[in-house]
């Protein structure tokens, strides 16, 4: 659906091409309706494996023949001694690596990747480690592979540290890596952690990127990364609650507050009380000026005449 | 010195809206049963209803298409759980569910379903931490965020599920740029915006979203063909000016894009001959392009179209028949 010239072709080349796409067309069609029949059947076996494979390597988004094969697998490996589930798995990775190779974004093929991790009997973290930086080597941009990587080094426990280094090798190594610099932001607060517990990056680190980040637009300005990223190492702390603005008025008597970030006044959210020359006043009720939502940062006195000290 | 953006090569041809064309497009692709393209979209054939059905609406265009028919399709994709598939011979899935609603929503037809069937399905997707997954199978995505909460809005059941974690959880995926991506660490994409914030403008909760910082983001989209990308450094595609534009309108920044020149970025991207949009000037048309590039336009002041809602993608009077309210900023 994406990506596909419209190319001019004459009439002999369209009724090949009809040709060619009919026979396609029945070929997925018998193979679909084989894999179905043999699911109602509750068949797990080598052929049910073949057709699926056979199916889901040129057609990777038809997920329901990617639930079918789990099913298959599934059963395999709760029937199958630990050795065989092991190599099954390892088929299955192998499997799914072709099917990645010739179509890297598939998401029914990353997560049936994850599923089958999670299943083996034994998973190699550090060879799904080396997928992920091979297939980011072929485009750091793809999503997929950056989320299963966060997957794999979750599941193995890689150091964010490492990560961090691996983020600082692919940005020397190309700045104009929006990607790499999005993992940073992550990893920075975790392994630099400001001393305040604010959960932003410490001080002297954050200057030190802003080095980092600088060299990126000098070398290249038309590279965005570097000047999105440069915005957020310039950003602002978190907005303390206080009231910005005032207005009070005796008659009729109405006061309207506005607070420096929205938040829901009252029972259960923020309280705001008057005091009028060191009296609190009781019985204020507020009311909120946004009405497509509970939270505000406007909010009106209403009903003051029943206030009382 | 510097690497050259990625863009298309200026393209100025069509510069006008093919109304007429569009709707033959529409009305010959829903006839085309046998054709390649449809039988092998079938792992997403509702969501395929749910674009040339509100593409129709959108021209006003909507009689033509064969209500009955569809209607009995959906009510035959709802599966014992509740869920609905794409097709018959699928497995249901969040992503269809919600395409599903939608439909029976546009024809007013909600009783031939399951309703609590369908309620308690999409309740039961609901994970620990707020997030949805989009089946039995566990995958995780903000998109099954915004499709259980649209869902549940537009059939009045957010009661259903723990609003409070599925905010906290949308809340959990916004990045240093002010976007969100598919999980909690994952880099910002239009897509997923679109739905985070769809999932914050059904709740009321559009506050918690940076608007300045967000907004910025979303209008740098914009490229100087006049088409929007998806994220920085690639093409720009007509999908995209939906994705993009309906967020920026969320979030009260419509106008941070030049208009003009994606207007014609836009009907640059339509089929003279066939009727329909592409992805981008030049390329293959089909429904689901030729839905968005309607939607954009529709959010861009186009008056030959009817009011598009940013939230639902769906038209405003729909919206308006089944007394759905949100928080736009």
């Amino acid at each position: 659906m994406h990506g596909r010239l419209k190319v001019r072709t004459t009439a002999e080349q369209q009724e090949l091409k009809r040709q060619e796409r009919t026979q396609k067309l029945n070929k997925f069609q018998a193979g679909f309706n084989r894999a179905s029949q043999k699911r109602l059947n509750k068949e797990y076996d080598k052929e049910s494996l073949l057709i699926t494979g056979q199916l889901l390597a040129a057609n990777p988004d038809v997920s329901t023949l990617w639930n079918y094969r789990r099913e298959i697998i599934q059963h395999l490996l709760d029937v199958k001694p630990k050795e065989e589930a092991q190599l099954l798995c390892s088929e299955e990775q192998e499997f799914l690596e072709a099917c990645l190779r010739v179509n890297p974004k598939s998401y029914g093929v990353w997560h049936h990747r994850s599923w089958l991790l999670n299943k083996m009997p034994t998973p190699d973290w550090k060879t799904e480690l080396q997928l992920c930086n091979k297939f980011l080597e072929y485009d750091e941009r793809n999503f997929h592979c950056w989320d299963y990587r966060r997957f794999v080094v979750k599941q193995s426990g890689v150091s964010a540290e490492e990560e961090l280094e691996f983020t600082s090798d692919k940005i020397s190594s190309n700045f104009s890596n929006y990607s790499s610099w999005y993992y940073r932001s992550k990893l920075l607060p975790v392994v630099h952690p400001s001393p305040d517990g604010s959960g932003r990056a410490a001080e002297d680190v954050l200057l030190k990127e802003f080095q980092l980040v600088q060299n990126a637009f000098f070398t290249d300005p038309n590279d965005q990364s570097a000047w999105f990223y440069h915005r957020w190492l310039l950003g602002k702390g978190e907005q303390k609650l206080e009231v910005d603005c005032l207005y009070v008025s005796l008659d009729p008597p109405k006061i309207i507050v506005r607070l420096t970030k929205p938040v829901k006044v009252g029972s259960n959210g923020v309280a705001l009380s008057v005091s009028v020359q060191g009296k609190q006043l009781s019985n204020v009720h507020w009311q909120n000026s946004a009405s497509s939502s509970l939270y505000g940062s406007l909010w009106v006195s209403f009903n003051m005449m029943y206030a009382t000290y | 010195m510097g690497t050259a953006a990625k863009d298309v090569i200026d393209v100025q041809q069509p510069n006008n809206l093919l109304l007429d064309k569009h709707v033959e497009y529409i009305c010959a692709y829903e006839n085309k049963k046998d054709d390649y393209e449809y039988v092998m979209t079938e792992y997403l054939r509702m969501s395929g209803i749910y674009w040339c059905i509100t593409a129709m609406d959108l021209m006003g265009h909507l009689h033509k298409m064969t209500a009955e028919d569809i209607i009995k399709v959906v009510k035959k994709c709802q599966h014992e759980c509740g869920g609905v598939s794409p097709s018959e011979g699928h497995d249901p899935h969040l992503l269809y569910t919600l395409s599903a609603v939608q439909i029976l929503c546009t024809y007013d037809a909600l009783d031939v379903v399951d309703v609590d069937g369908l309620v308690l399905y999409v309740s039961a997707l609901q994970q620990e931490d707020g997030s949805f997954v989009g089946d039995m199978w566990g995958e995780v995505d903000t998109r099954f965020s915004f499709c259980a909460l649209a869902c549940l809005a537009l059939l009045h059941r957010l009661d259903a599920v723990d609003v409070e974690k599925a905010i906290e959880f949308v809340l959990s995926c916004k990045n240093f740029d002010g976007g969100f991506g598919t999980k909690p660490g994952s880099e910002s994409h239009a897509g997923q915006i679109y739905c985070c914030l769809g999932v914050l403008a059904i709740t009321g909760r559009l506050h918690e979203v940076d608007a300045d910082l967000l907004g910025w983001w979303l209008c740098e989209r914009q490229l100087p063909s006049g088409g929007l990308n998806g994220r920085p450094e690639k093409l720009p595609d007509v999908c995209y000016s939906w994705w993009v534009l309906s967020s920026l309108a969320m979030i009260g920044k419509l106008h941070w894009i030049d208009r003009d020149k994606l207007v014609s970025f836009i009907l640059a991207s339509q089929d003279e001959e066939t009727g329909g949009f592409a992805d981008r000037p030049g390329d293959l048309v089909d429904p689901f392009h030729t839905l968005f590039g309607l939607a954009g336009q529709s959010l861009l002041g186009e008056r030959k179209l009817k009011e598009i809602n940013p939230v639902f993608c769906m038209p405003q009077e729909v919206i308006n028949r089944l007394d759905v309210h949100v928080q736009l900023l």
